[in-house]
């Protein structure tokens, strides 16, 4: 899930709950404005952004929900207020198509986007079966889906939904229900197959533990054979059912001619079975189903792991996937509209977007000007401008006003699609690390098969009586599984921990790649500033006081929400608020505080001056006071380059820009190697000159001008708007740009090649020492079995923490430094 | 001894008892959220809602 900049940043208590900071949203954390809404909650005093996210607080107040605030691990998404769209719900094509008719009601199943935790999850399901005519609620933290039962004939689907919507989550019809549905059988199967040998194996351990505890050979041949019969009867389930994936792997394996680890696997399960089954019959001295029961649950247990890993990764995906609205409006020739599915709209056609509605297709906006929020590409919830002609992508939600589009791609050719494919393809891509431990393996099976032949001959020679006991245990403990999984796991746990980072990895083995970065090497001033104005110089004429001139500007500002208005955050503004506000884009603000009328903006408009690039406050012809204004560098670029510089990473700055602002941002966050005014042919000679020294050099650029340079380092890192997203030249891309997760991602690859190592070393070791061990016939079946499942579970559980994000350089207190100095 | 012919088959018995319940179980979706109803536990009381959740004002 691509979360925002101010949930990585927060700090979470013991206990799992989030505190917010005072400047904050109490209910999604997003700074606060001006004049914050406040509401009495939870024992204290709460503010608020906006009016949306007040009520929602208020209602689960209201309705007694508000453990809600104690139980959630991740703040929520900011309630937007508008609900324009919402009736398209009720309309009859949406209904015939997706709802199904349950006893009682219709069923539909929904998707939404800020389900962030299990709270969420149960917050929906509380709020949304108290709304009348609701017959059953379940919501899914995990699937981020919602099923919801309701009778039409006491309400409107759209009724619920808009309580849905007032607690601030945006509903979407849940596209890919058949492939969820496909993995949920998947995983239900699994599930069967693992309890169904999991039960089998303790029943059949107890059998057998009832035949070794016989060693003086006192029990009489009848009971012998029945406890025989009963232990096979217990088994054959669990070999057949519970391990038929292991089989069918192997057949699979056989017939391409490449016998793998499942071979392995199957041919020793079948071989103690089908022995176990002849020593029955005849009445012989042992039987082994205790192993080869033990051997397919444990190996199951292992696998099931792994596919959770997996699936976590693959959650990113279906939150690209999940964005496409199901039906578009389409503008006829004669300017008439008419709602078509998405798969009827053209290339070329004129697509009307909603307010509140997300974007059909890939497209140019046509006419005026509107916002688009592009959260699910950038991970940023602000609506992003734009103007007619500019490009708009699918999947991102129109804001405020309605958008008319021309459009340009549609289906699997919009950006989105393109991007979710790439990041399909670097998760299902076998790295080359990968592919070398399959070989080995491959390799690894034949020569194991023949050791364990021989095995079996030498103790024919020696001690018949042992012989296939032995030689059974050899091929069991030998199985290389542990090796086979190691690197895979490690993979995916860590694709999953980089997703919920915000970084995406579009190249397989661009995690590799990073983790051996030494030096990084900013591609642009506006990497580490953050675009945001900054107030670092004030003059006053003619008789103004300095502070009564900022006082003024302040008021200004905040009132007609300009964007040069958070430069002036730190100001106590003028009590009285302004009036008779004009906003002249590109000139200033002109407005009445009491009797005085005041303007500010560029000299020209201020104050009849020359342009110097300043603010000017002025009455028109006079001046009264001159701002300076700057960009400031990202609130987390220090924190982040200090993390770089810990992990012994070497920090450099290329830039277009002029020798003055790329001095003076290098000397704010002490860069040594700034290099001002560089064309992109000097930034890629620069890291040239780099990598012929020795070093590794991961380029950090916005992926939109500077691909050459990009290609050329040892691995590149995007960072930028929606469009950029889809470049190809990346190998990593930070889906929102928040320096701070570079040092974490490049931390978290590090730790990936050192859990990769651990995992490889552990498997090799074990299957080394354990060989000799078994071949001396000191190992008997049963517990070569353990030890191998054992040792797969190793790796499995070692490559999971990596998932958690709970190795000590993710957290090391330098950044926890800089998720308190974001807060602050 | 002869009381192993009872018990042992009454252990089967048991056997398919549980795995029953296991697929009853699987089947009715009861694993396929393992996080939210953990925190049902954590909620003390189920206080019937108060009267301010009729009102529509938060809409």
């Amino acid at each position: 899930m691509t979360a925002t900049p101010a949930t990585i940043a927060r700090a979470t208590r013991a206990d799992g709950a989030i505190q917010v900071a005072a400047t904050d949203c109490f209910h999604c954390g997003e700074p606060l404005p001006a004049v914050p809404a406040r509401l009495r909650l939870d024992g204290a005093e709460r503010a608020f952004c906006c009016d949306g996210c007040a009520a929602a607080a208020q209602w689960i107040r209201d309705a007694r929900l508000d453990d809600y605030y104690r139980l959630r691990s991740e703040l929520a998404t900011r309630v937007s207020v508008d609900q324009s769209d919402i009736a398209l719900w009720d309309r009859a094509e949406v209904l015939d198509e997706h709802a199904r008719n349950v006893p009682g009601g219709r069923e539909l199943t929904l998707l939404t986007d800020g389900m962030r935790c299990a709270a969420c999850a149960w917050l929906i399901d509380r709020a949304l079966t108290r709304e009348p005519g609701v017959l059953e609620v379940n919501a899914n933290a995990v699937t981020g889906r919602i099923r919801i039962a309701w009778d039409p004939a006491r309400t409107s689907l759209s009724s619920p939904l808009r309580r849905l919507m007032a607690l601030g989550y945006r509903p979407y019809l849940a596209t890919g229900e058949a492939r969820e549905r496909a993995r949920r059988s998947e995983r239900n199967r699994w599930l069967l197959r693992l309890g169904v040998a999991g039960l089998g194996a303790m029943q059949a351990m107890m059998f057998a533990e009832a035949l070794y505890l016989d060693t003086s050979g006192s029990m009489s041949h009848a009971l012998r054979d029945f406890l025989r019969w009963v232990t096979f009867l217990v088994a054959t389930p669990v070999v057949f059912y519970a391990g038929w994936p292991f089989l069918a792997g192997c057949a699979r394996e056989l017939r391409h001619r490449s016998p793998g680890m499942d071979t392995l696997i199957a041919t020793s399960t079948l071989l103690a079975y089908f022995a176990s089954l002849v020593e029955t019959l005849r009445g012989g001295p042992q039987v082994w189903y205790d192993a080869a029961v033990m051997f397919v649950f444990l190996l199951l247990a292992a696998r099931m792991l792994e596919q959770r890993v997996r699936n976590v990764a693959t959650a990113q995906v279906d939150a690209l996937a999940r964005a496409r609205p199901a039906f578009a409006t389409r503008e006829r020739e004669d300017g008439s509209r008419e709602l078509v599915p998405l798969a009827a709209l053209m290339v070329d056609d004129v697509a009307c977007i909603a307010a509140g509605e997300a974007v059909p297709a890939d497209g140019v906006l046509l006419d005026g000007e509107a916002g688009f929020e592009e959260s699910l590409l950038t991970g940023e919830a602000h609506a992003v401008h734009k103007t007619a002609g500019m490009p708009v992508f699918a999947g991102t939600v129109c804001r405020e006003r309605p958008a008319r589009m021309r459009v340009t791609a549609t289906g699997s050719a919009t950006r989105l699609s393109q991007l979710a494919h790439l990041v399909e393809q670097a998760q299902a891509h076998r790295p080359p690390l990968a592919q070398a431990a399959d070989r080995i393996a491959s390799w690894f099976v034949f020569a194991m098969l023949a050791v364990a032949a021989l095995t079996f001959l030498g103790w024919r020679a020696y001690e018949p009586a042992r012989a296939f006991e032995v030689a059974l245990a050899v091929l069991v403990i030998s199985c290389p599984c542990a090796l086979s999984l190691s690197v895979p796991a490690a993979l995916a746990a860590a694709n999953g921990a980089l997703a919920k980072l915000g970084v995406l990895p579009l190249r397989p083995d661009a995690l590799d790649r990073l983790a051996r970065a030494s030096d990084v090497v900013f591609d642009k001033t506006g990497t580490l500033s953050d675009g945001k104005p900054w107030l670092v110089e004030a003059d006053t004429f003619g008789g103004m006081d300095r502070v009564r001139a900022l006082r003024i500007a302040a008021a200004l500002e905040r009132d007609s929400g300009h964007p040069l208005a958070q430069a002036f955050s730190d100001v106590q503004a003028e009590a009285e608020s302004a009036s008779n506000l004009i906003a002249i884009a590109g000139h200033g603000i002109e407005g009445s505080l009491g009797a005085d009328r005041w303007r500010l903006g560029h000299a020209p408009y201020a104050c009849g001056g020359e342009d110097d690039g300043a603010l000017w406050l002025g009455d028109g012809r006079q001046a009264f006071a001159r701002f300076v204004v700057r960009e400031r560098e990202r609130v987390d670029a220090r924190a982040a380059l200090d993390a770089l510089r810990h992990e012994g990473i070497a920090v450099h700055l290329c830039s277009g820009d002029a020798h003055a602002a790329v001095d003076r941002l290098a000397t704010t966050l002490g860069i040594t190697e700034a290099n001002p005014r560089q064309t992109p042919e000097a930034k890629l000679a620069y890291v040239r000159q780099l990598q012929q020294q020795g070093r590794r050099v991961a380029m950090v650029g916005d992926g939109l001008n500077d691909a050459p340079v990009l290609a050329g380092a040892d691995v590149s890192i995007a960072m930028g708007e929606g469009a950029a997203l889809a470049q190809r030249a990346a190998d990593l891309v930070l889906a929102s740009p928040a320096l701070i997760r570079i040092p974490a991602a490049i931390a978290l690859a590090r730790d990936t090649r050192r859990i990769v190592r651990q995992n490889f070393g552990w498997a090799l070791g074990y299957n080394l020492l354990a060989l000799p061990l078994a071949m001396a016939g000191v190992v008997s079946p049963w517990m070569a079995a353990l030890g191998m499942a054992l040792s797969s579970l190793v790796v499995t559980l070692n490559a999971l923490r990596l998932a958690r994000g709970n190795t000590t350089s993710v957290e090391s207190p330098l950044l926890d430094g800089a998720a308190a100095e974001v807060r602050a | 001894m002869n009381i192993l012919l009872l018990l042992v088959p009454l252990s089967l018995m048991l056997l398919l008892l549980a795995i029953g319940a296991f697929v009853w179980a699987v089947k009715r979706g009861q694993f396929d959220d393992l996080d939210t109803p953990g925190l049902d536990i954590l909620v003390d009381d189920d206080e019937p809602p108060a009267s301010g959740q009729e009102d529509r004002d938060a809409d």
